[in-house]
Parts: C-alpha cells; structure tokens; sequence
C-alpha cells in the first residue's frame, strides 16, 4: 500500500471514568477502500467512530488527515473535513418530515425561505437508488425501522463525505435492504470514495471489505487485507483465547418440584396468529424469527403488556393470561425486557434500588415502609448469588458494565422467585464473559423448576442454548426445532422463509443473514 | 411544508388536510351556535373586538408555540409583558420620545428574554424551573419600579398613541393587524426558514440535533430572547392602546397562552407546532368568554369554560392519535 492514507489514528485514548474505552488504538485507512473495524462489544469500535466524528474528543493520541495531523473536536468539524457518519442508533428527528431529516441544518434556501422542492430534487435521485420510496414530506416517525436507517444512510450520503463512517448500518435492515445498501456502498466505492464499516456480522464483512481490523479492549490487534484472512482466524482476534465452551449442558431437573407447564393454544392479536405450543419446567425453549415476526408481541402478550385478542392460554397456577405487569409479576411470571436501559433499570439509581424494585412494587401485604435493611440484605444477596461486579450496593445502575446490568435485572426478578422466565434477547450488548455466566443461570434457573422462554437474535446462542426452538414467522408458528433437527442452516433457513430446507436448497446458504450468526456453530 | 412534489419518491404520498383544519371548524362551529342563539354576536364589528381583545395574549402564544417545540415553557410571559409596558409607560413619564419608548420596549423584552435564555443555557435548567424563579423577579421588580400603582404616560394626544388606538379602514384595530402581521411572520418563520427548522429539529431530538452541528443552546438562548422580544412588543403596545398599565396586568396570561397554543393543536412532546392553531387557540379562548357573556351567563364562569375546553381538547387529540395507531397496525397486519 504505497498511498497515504485518508486518515490516520495513532495512539488514541479514551476513559470514561473508570472505564476504559480507548486503550493505544491506532488505525490508518487507505483512499478508495472499504475498511472494516470488527471487534466485541466494548472492544472500543463505536468510540473510535465517536472520535473521528467529533462526537467525542480523545484524552491523548493524534488523527491524521491527508498527512496532516487535525483536531476534530465538534461534528461541524468533521463535516467540514468531509467526514460523515452513520450512527448505530438513530439520530433522526422522529416529529420532522423525512425532507427536514434529510438536509437538516444544511437546509437550502431560496429568497431567505427554506426550499422545500429544492430539497426534493436534489434527495430524489439517491432516495430512488437506495430503493426509498416513501413519503418524504411525512414525519418519518411513520416509516419502518430499516426505512428509517435508510434515511439516516441517505442524510450522510447527500454531504458527499469523503470518509463515510458506518456503525453497524444495517441493524435494522432485512436481507434486501441489506443487499441494496452493500450495493451503494460498492458503487460509492468504484467511484473513489473511502469506508470505515463497523460491524460484529463477519459474513457480512467479509462480503464487503477490502481491508479488516481486529479492535480488543480498546486497542487494534490485527489489521490485514480481508483475502488475508479467514472467519475463525477474526473471531481468534476478537475473542483473544481460544472459545472457551460457552454454554453449559441441561442439568439433571430437582425431582422436589413437579413439573409445570404453560400451554398455549390459538393465540392472535394483532401481529399474532394462531400461536400453540407448551412449554415444560426444566427445559429452556427458545423464540427465534426476524424483527416484526413476533416474538417481542408474544412475550408481551404473556407477560400482560399487550392483549391477545383469541386463543387461550393456561399458566402453572391454572389460570390464564396475566392482565397486566403487576398481575405477572404476583404470579411469578417475569420478564427480562431485550432493552435493559430502557425498560429494565432505573440507570440513575442504585443497585439496590433496583434489586428491590419488584418486591417493593408489586407484593401485597407487609408494612408499607421501605425497609433499607431489607432492601441492603436483597441486594447482596443477588450481588454475591449473581456475582454482580460493582463497588456496592449502593453503586448506580449506569455505572455497571452491560451484563453486570443485566444481572441487576434478573436479580430483582429473583427476588420473588419467579417460576416462569420471559427472557427477551438477555444477552444484547453483554460481553463474552457474562454470556457464558447468564447461559449458565439460565440452565439454573430452567433446572430448578423454571419454565424458560428464551429469546435471541443471535443464532449459535439459540442453538447452543435451547433445548426447543419455535420460529415465528409474520406472527405465526412456522415451525419447530428440537435435539438433533436443530442445526444453524435449519433453523437460519426456517427463520428467513418459514419452511424447513429442501435436499436442494441445501447447497446455498443465504450470503447476508438477519440475525448474526457470526460465531462458529457449537455444535 | 404543503408544497407537492411530483416524482417517485412521492409515490405514498396520500392528499393531507392542513392539521389546523380541526381547530378551525371547532371555531366556526362555536360561532355559529352563538351566532345562532344570539345573531348581535355575528356581526362583524362585535367580531372585531373580539379580535382586538385578543391581540396581546394572542401575541405571547404566537413565541409560545417556538418554545413548545423546543420542548419548553416560558412561565414568565406575562411578567415580561406586565414589565416591559411599565418600562416603556415610565420612559414616556420622563418624557422621551414615545417611538422611542415603544423601540425601547421591544428591547427591554428581550432583554428580560436573554436573561432568562442566559440561565437555562449556563445552568442546564429546563425553561419551566428558571422562569418560574424569573417570573416572580419580574413582578417583583414591575411592582417596585411602579410603586404597585397604574403607571399613565403624560400627552396621550402624540402619534404613538393615536396611531396603535386608529383602526385600519375604518374597522380593524392596529394591534389586532400587528398581531396578524406577527402571526403570518412566525409561521413562515417556524415552517420555512432554517431557524424555524433548527427549532423544530432540537424540540424533536436534541441529541441527534448536537450531532447535527445544531447547538442546542444558541437555539435555546434565541428563542428565549425571541419570546422576550414579543413580550416587549405586546407590552409596549398595549401602553399606546390602553394609554396605560396596571401593576397586575398580565399576571394571568400565562395559562392562558399556554392553553391557547395547546388548544391550538401545538404537542408539548416538542418538534412541531402551530402558530396558525396558536391563534385560533386564542380565538377560542376569547369566543368562550365573550359568548358566555352573550348567553348572560356570570362572567366568573369562563374561567371554568375554558379550562373544560382545554380537557376536552387535549382528549380529543389524543383519541385521533389511539384511533390512528391502531388503525395503522390493523393495516400493518392485514398487509401481511
């Protein structure tokens, strides 16, 4: 590579607090390339993206651009070095017209007055080719989620940047978007233009870059050209030890508590359609299917936040459907929500608030004070049971790491001994460490008498961790998974057409999968 | 934003009512039942003073909807009115010149605005926690610099005066025009200019519109001292309408506004509003009053009216949004 490169990054460092981000990262990204960042959760990508943005500024370390070195300390800054993002989590205004999100703050104008046909015209023809056809002078709080990451795709796009940042761009597309995306990207490409993609999807990465570097606790461990390069070889890098076995087997149920089923027949609502299964104590079922396919509506139903409009439904203690969070959670129905910061915690208060959350909110009887004592003693309790990493008890939620939060989650649940486990997605931005950990609570807790349901968009997770497998597909029950039938091929196929695989179709596995299955199969 | 645009990327787009179309017909139809069991309402002169009634809340509810979209409230509104009149009644008691003094009134609004925009920037407060400290600082000061008495600017005959109390052909009140003006003026701001998207853009994301290069501080500062400066300009022409101000004129303008730009239609989720809804919110608020006055209902019963309108209108807004998500899931599943 004789080119200078676009932009270089050298030594770059960031804490937040305690916690390091940036650790001596250094990056160099050659003109013309698609280059590929890879790495786990927290290993630092999205703050690296965050500096060169100028969404974040660095403690130490220096960028590099065109040989020049830069400071880029607001995202004015980078736009103006003709750096664009785009951002992993949505930054569209929800209330404005897909126009005013497009050209927002760069509005043209025409006699003073914001020209709405000029922003028209000149979004048409990039909004044609990344296939949006939509209304762009409706609030874009109306368009699907991928739509919606188109728009924020289409904003960075009509800056003309010569740098486009993309971090995890395509969270929330499906396969033909997808397709279309890495089709824009090629073009922007073959016209000269320079990539930084960030992904965990290594399928998809290695469809798509030229050059792959390999970030681990904030710092970069590997950068090649991608040919150079082999999937189990990044995930080496990404992991650093060698995969240790992540999920642990069933184990023998505790003969002192009979079985208990929940049985569901005929279930629909709105998105549900005629939904049958049972789930036993002692086995861990898992949900898999496509964001939109059901899932979350399934478990909503069931934990009482949403309304189920047939069907019927008979729980362990013989009645039906709870009508609401508090009537699950007296019922020892719990729910482990996929979006922990949002509906899980209370992120300004302590562990111990948090801890005591469900036995305070929901329980009748008892006195009506808050017991500090007791809620100090619940506290513990799951900090050392769940091996809750923090200082105290008395630490915030915000300050934990991701799975220690999710910890924090299920511990407030157990502190009423739950016997049916909802868990939506519970290891979603969780290292790999306390992966392992929840996996091994999960056959715990599934072993002790509780009936699991397990949700995840991650496949080898499924696979490795379920005992059964039902895939939703447009809200119905596509199909069943169990023992020796559940292989990532199957269950992949099933998730994305809602019929099990032919003899014939066996030859081609899908190239951009939904769901990340990015981790060699376990089994 | 009603403009259409030809072409494939307006191929959903389904033929839209202007949102204020509500609003409007509530209005009408308010008048109509009025005009109805009492025709001397209808007539256009009595209509017009309604409308002159009008003018200098339905000034303050015209900044009202910029700071909602912002996802803010300024509770001092009517202080820096009620301040801004005396500060421009006192100039002319010491004898400056009344255009002068009126000028002079805009700024001190907007000064009093920039005090107010300066401590919700440095100190990171919500509007609603400042103002509702500056909105006592503010009558406080008024009714030192006052004395808690009415201030009376001397030579009432000069041109300031005759010319904010003359009516435009014959009919229309020059601050009911001036208000007019001032509406037409914010809405092209609020709905065409880059200011007016920048607002809206901060009320609906302000995260993403830091991101965007946007300061959410400057756009917080200028619409403070926006609203500040509208204030000034209520107050300083209310002086040259009424030729003077009572220490307690405008103490209870704030609900007031606020429920004008609410029944107006404007969310206080922030990233959107209204100014025409802002108005005819006023208007509604004005009919009520002067309709109960009609029907010869106690006058102290307005007050009630039209927070019950309020309730009423908020429900109604909020039934269409229930009608409306779920007749957009039903879609979404039958599409399946």
């Amino acid at each position: 590579m004789a080119d200078t490169p676009l932009i270089a990054v050298q030594g770059l460092a960031k804490r937040y607090g305690g916690v390091v981000a940036l650790d001596n990262m250094n990056l160099s990204v050659t003109p013309g390339t698609i280059h590929a960042v890879v790495g786990e959760n927290g290993a630092g990508k999205s703050t690296l993206m965050k500096v060169l943005a100028g969404a974040v500024r660095p403690d130490s370390g220096s960028i590099v651009l065109d040989g020049q070195t830069v400071t880029i300390d607001s995202p004015n800054a980078a736009r103006r070095r003709g750096i664009g993002i785009v951002y992993q989590e949505l930054s569209l205004f929800p209330q404005r017209s897909v126009l005013a999100n497009l050209f927002v703050n760069r509005e043209p104008t025409r006699g003073g007055f914001v020209s709405v046909s000029a922003m028209a015209a000149q979004s048409r023809d990039l909004l044609d080719r990344l296939g949006l056809h939509v209304d762009v002078h409706a609030p874009v709080s109306r368009l699907s989620i991928g739509e919606q990451q188109l728009v924020e795709l289409c904003r960075v796009l009509l800056e003309e940047p010569r740098l486009l940042i993309l971090d995890e761009p395509n969270s929330a597309l499906n396969k033909r978007e997808t397709e279309r995306l890495f089709a824009v990207l090629q073009l922007l490409r073959a016209r000269g233009n320079t990539m930084l993609y960030v992904s965990h999807r290594l399928e998809e990465v290695f469809a798509i870059s030229d050059r792959v570097t390999i970030t681990r606790n904030g710092r970069d461990v590997l950068t090649r050209d991608r040919a150079a390069l082999t999937i189990p070889e990044v995930i080496e890098g990404m992991i650093g030890v060698q995969h240790e076995v992540l999920f642990p087997p069933p184990l023998p149920p505790r003969s002192e508590r009979p079985e208990a089923r929940i049985e569901v027949s005929g279930l629909g609502n709105d998105v549900l359609q005629d939904i049958s299964f049972t789930a036993r104590s002692g086995e861990v079922v898992g949900l898999a299917g496509l964001e939109g396919s059901g899932v979350a509506n399934l478990l909503a139903v069931l934990f009482g936040t949403e309304r189920a409009r047939t069907g019927r439904v008979a729980f362990p203690d013989g009645r039906g459907l709870p009508k609401h969070p508090t009537d699950a959670a007296r019922r020892g129905v719990c729910l482990v929500p996929a979006d922990r910061r949002r509906n899980g915690l209370m992120l300004e208060k302590s562990i111990l608030f948090n801890i005591s959350q469900v036995v305070v909110g929901t329980q009748r009887g008892g006195l009506p004070w808050f017991s500090q004592k007791q809620a100090l003693a619940r506290a513990n309790r799951q900090i050392d049971s769940l091996r809750i990493k923090a200082r105290s008890a008395y630490s915030l939620a915000n300050e934990l790491s991701g799975g220690n939060q999710q910890k924090v989650v299920v511990g407030k649940w157990l502190e009423i001994a739950p016997r049916v486990f909802l868990l939506d997605d519970p290891t979603r931005g969780v290292d790999v460490g306390a992966k392992r950990e929840i996996y091994g609570l999960i056959r715990q807790l599934s072993a002790d008498g509780g009936i699991v349901l397990f949700s995840s968009t991650e496949l080898p997770e499924l696979i490795g961790l379920c005992d059964r497998i039902l895939v939703l597909y447009q809200g119905r029950l596509a199909g069943e998974l169990a023992g020796q039938n559940i292989d990532s091929r199957t269950l992949l196929h099933l998730i994305n057409t809602a019929e099990l695989p032919t003899a014939r179709g066996a030859a081609e596995a899908p190239e951009y999968d939904v769901s990340g299955a990015s981790e060699p199969d376990e089994r | 934003m009603t403009q259409t645009v030809p072409g494939p990327a307006a191929v959903r787009r389904p033929r839209r009512l202007p949102e204020e179309i509500g609003v409007i017909v509530a209005l009408l139809v308010m008048m109509t039942v009025i005009g109805v069991a009492r025709p001397r309402f209808i007539n256009p002169l009595n209509l017009l003073t309604i409308l002159g009634h009008t003018t200098f809340l339905g000034m303050l509810a015209v900044g009202m909807v910029f700071l909602l979209a912002i996802r803010e409230i300024d509770l001092s509104v009517g202080w820096i009115f009620n301040f801004s009149a005396v500060f421009t009644a006192l100039m002319m008691v010491a004898g400056v010149n009344p255009w002068v003094c009126g000028a002079a009134g805009i700024a001190f609004g907007a000064l009093l605005g920039l005090i107010n925009g300066l401590l919700v920037v440095t100190l990171r407060l919500p509007a609603i926690i400042v103002t509702l400290g500056t909105f006592s600082m503010f009558q406080g000061l008024s009714l030192v610099v006052n004395n808690s008495r009415a201030v009376v600017p001397p030579n009432q005959e000069s041109g300031y005066f005759t010319a904010i109390s003359a009516k435009l052909f014959g009919v229309l009140p020059v601050p009911a025009a001036v208000f007019l003006v001032l509406a037409v003026a914010m809405h092209l701001i609020l709905h065409r200019t880059r200011f007016g998207y920048r607002v809206q853009a901060v009320g609906s994301n302000p995260e993403a519109a830091e991101l965007a290069g946007i300061s959410n501080a400057v756009v917080r500062l200028q619409t403070l001292v926006l609203m500040g400066a509208i204030c000034g300009l209520s107050g300083a022409m209310y002086v040259g309408f009424r030729g003077a101000i009572d220490p307690n004129e405008g103490s209870d303008f704030v609900l007031m506004v606020v429920a004008a730009v609410i029944i107006g239609g404007t969310p206080l989720s922030g990233g959107a509003g209204t100014v025409i809804g802002a108005v005819i919110g006023t208007l509604i608020i004005q009919v009520i009053s002067s309709g109960l006055i009609f029907f010869g209902i106690d006058a102290t019963w307005s007050t009630f009216v039209t927070g019950a309108v309020i309730v009423l209108a908020v429900s109604l807004d909020q039934v269409v949004k229930w009608q409306r998500t779920r007749r957009a899931r039903r879609g979404a599943a039958l599409s399946k």
